[in-house]
C-alpha cells in the first residue's frame, strides 16, 4: 500500500470529518466518511496517488462489515482467517464497482458482494471434488424424503423405498449420497502418502497426558516440602533442579560430601515414609 | 481370519491395488452392493465408515506392490466383509489404533490379524430393514 508518503494527507482528512460531524453516530460517519473518499476516488481531477489511497482507506474503513458477514460462517469448517480473507476481495470488487449516483449506501451494495464471494469459496473450495448441480438439488430431495420416511418406518429408509417417493433410480439416489461424502472423504486415519504432506489427522489429536499422574505426586509433596528444614530444601533443590553433583553441592554448602549423602539419603527417606503413611 | 467364510465362494471378489488411492473404490462397492441389498441409508452409513477403518488397518500393512483381495458374502439381511492383503512379516494387529476401535464399534463379528503371511480384516453389517424383500436372489 503506497499510504506512507501521502499518509499525513489523509490522516488530516480524518481528523476533519470527526471533527466536523462529532455529534454524529458512528455508523453516520462511517457513512459520511466513505461518502467523501468516494467523491476523491472517483473525482475527475483527483491525482491516481490520492486516489488510491482513498482506495485503500475505503477498504479499511469497511473491514469490520467483511469481519461481520464471515462472522456468520464461521464453524463450517473453513478458518475465519480464510473466511475473512476471501471476503475482503469481495470488498474490493464492490469498493471498484460502487457507483455513487445509485442511491444507496455503500454497505448496503459492499454486503451481498462480501458474502458472494464467501459462498463461492465455499462452493469452490469446501468441497474435495465440484459437485454438479442436478446431484446438490437431488441430495436436498433426499434430505426431505429421508425425515418423511423416517417417521413413517420408523427406521431409516433404504435407497429403493427413496428412489420409488423421489421418482429416479437406486443408482441416482446412491450417487447422490456419495457426493454428500465429498465433503470429508478421509479416515482420520489416513494420511496423503507424501513426505512433506500434512500428517495424519489422527496424529493430531491428543492423547492423556503421561505428566498427569505426577500432579497427584507433586501435590502430596508440597506441604512435606515445605516441612523440611533450610539445609535439606537447599541440598534437594542443588540436587535434582540444577542436577549437581554431591561433590559440587558439598562445596557450594561448606561441608564434606559424605555429609550430604547422608542428608540427601535421610531427607528422601523421610519425605517417601510420609507419602506412604498418607 | 477369514475361517468363518473359508471355502466358500464369495458372491462378489474385488482385487485391486493394495494402496490408499483405492479405498474409495471398495466404498463404493460395498456401500452400492449394499444399496442392492436394501440396507438403510444409516446402515449404509455405518458401512462406509467401517470400510474406511478396515482398509486404514489393511493397507498400512500391505507389502508394496502386493494386491488387496475384498470378498462380499451376501447373507439374510447382512453383507459379511473380508478386506486380505500380503504381509510377510505378520505385522500384529494394534487394537489400540483408532481405525480397529471404531471398527469395532461400527460392525459386528468384527475379526482381524496376520495368519502365514497374509493379514486380513472381517466384519459383518447387518440392516435395520430385515424382513423386506431383496432384490438379490440369494
Amino acid at each position: 500500500m503506497s499510504v506512507d508518503n501521502t499518509g499525513g494527507e489523509t490522516v488530516v482528512t480524518v481528523t476533519e470529518v470527526a471533527f466536523d460531524e462529532a455529534a454524529l453516530t458512528g455508523l453516520e460517519q462511517v457513512r459520511a466518511r466513505s461518502a467523501d473518499l468516494f467523491a476523491v476516488l472517483r473525482g475527475e481531477e483527483e491525482s491516481p496517488a490520492s486516489r488510491a489511497v482513498a482506495r485503500d482507506d475505503l477498504v479499511h474503513l469497511h473491514l469490520s462489515l467483511v469481519e461481520h458477514c464471515a462472522r456468520r460462517f464461521r464453524n463450517r469448517g473453513e478458518p475465519l482467517e480464510d473466511l475473512v480473507q476471501v471476503g475482503t476481495i469481495g470488498l474490493i470488487k464492490a469498493v471498484d464497482r460502487f457507483e455513487t449516483d445509485r442511491g444507496v449506501e455503500f454497505s448496503t451494495y459492499a454486503t451481498p458482494t462480501v458474502i458472494g464471494e464467501i459462498k463461492r469459496h465455499f462452493r469452490d473450495k469446501g468441497w474435495a471434488i465440484r459437485v454438479p448441480r442436478r446431484l446438490q438439488e437431488l441430495r436436498m430431495q433426499i434430505g426431505g424424503a429421508t425425515g418423511d420416511l423416517t417417521q413413517k418406518l420408523g427406521r431409516s429408509p433404504t435407497p429403493r423405498e427413496l428412489s420409488e417417493v423421489i421418482g429416479c433410480t437406486v443408482e441416482e439416489v446412491m450417487e447422490a449420497i456419495e457426493s454428500s461424502h465429498a465433503y470429508a472423504t478421509l479416515s482420520l486415519d489416513a494420511s496423503d502418502d507424501s513426505d512433506d504432506g500434512p500428517p495424519a489427522m489422527l496424529a493430531t489429536l491428543g492423547v492423556a497426558d503421561a505428566n498427569i499422574e505426577h500432579v497427584e505426586v507433586r501435590e502430596s509433596l508440597k506441604p512435606l516440602l515445605d516441612g523440611l528444614g533450610e539445609r535439606e530444601k537447599r541440598i534437594l533443590l542443588l540436587r535434582f533442579f540444577k542436577n549437581m553433583t554431591q561433590s559440587q553441592i558439598a562445596e557450594e554448602i561448606g561441608v564434606s560430601q559424605m555429609h550430604v549423602s547422608r542428608i540427601l539419603t535421610r531427607t528422601l527417606a523421610q519425605l517417601r515414609t510420609s507419602l506412604e503413611q498418607d | 481370519m477369514v475361517e468363518d467364510t473359508a471355502g466358500v465362494r464369495a458372491d462378489v471378489e474385488l482385487r485391486l491395488p493394495a494402496e490408499g488411492a483405492y479405498a474409495s473404490v471398495v466404498r463404493t462397492t460395498a456401500t452400492g452392493l449394499a444399496a442392492r441389498l436394501d440396507f438403510t441409508i444409516d446402515d449404509i452409513e455405518d458401512l462406509r465408515i467401517a470400510i474406511g477403518e478396515a482398509t486404514a488397518l489393511v493397507i498400512p500393512v500391505a507389502d508394496p506392490g502386493t494386491d488387496l483381495t475384498a470378498c462380499f458374502f451376501f447373507g439374510r439381511a447382512t453383507l459379511r466383509i473380508s478386506l486380505e492383503t500380503q504381509a510377510m512379516d505378520d505385522p500384529p494387529l494394534d487394537t489400540e489404533s483408532f481405525a480397529w476401535q471404531v471398527l469395532d464399534t461400527m460392525a459386528q463379528e468384527v475379526s482381524a490379524g496376520p495368519a502365514s503371511g497374509r493379514f486380513s480384516v472381517s466384519f459383518t453389517v447387518k440392516s435395520q430393514a430385515a424382513g423386506r424383500t431383496t432384490g438379490v436372489e440369494l
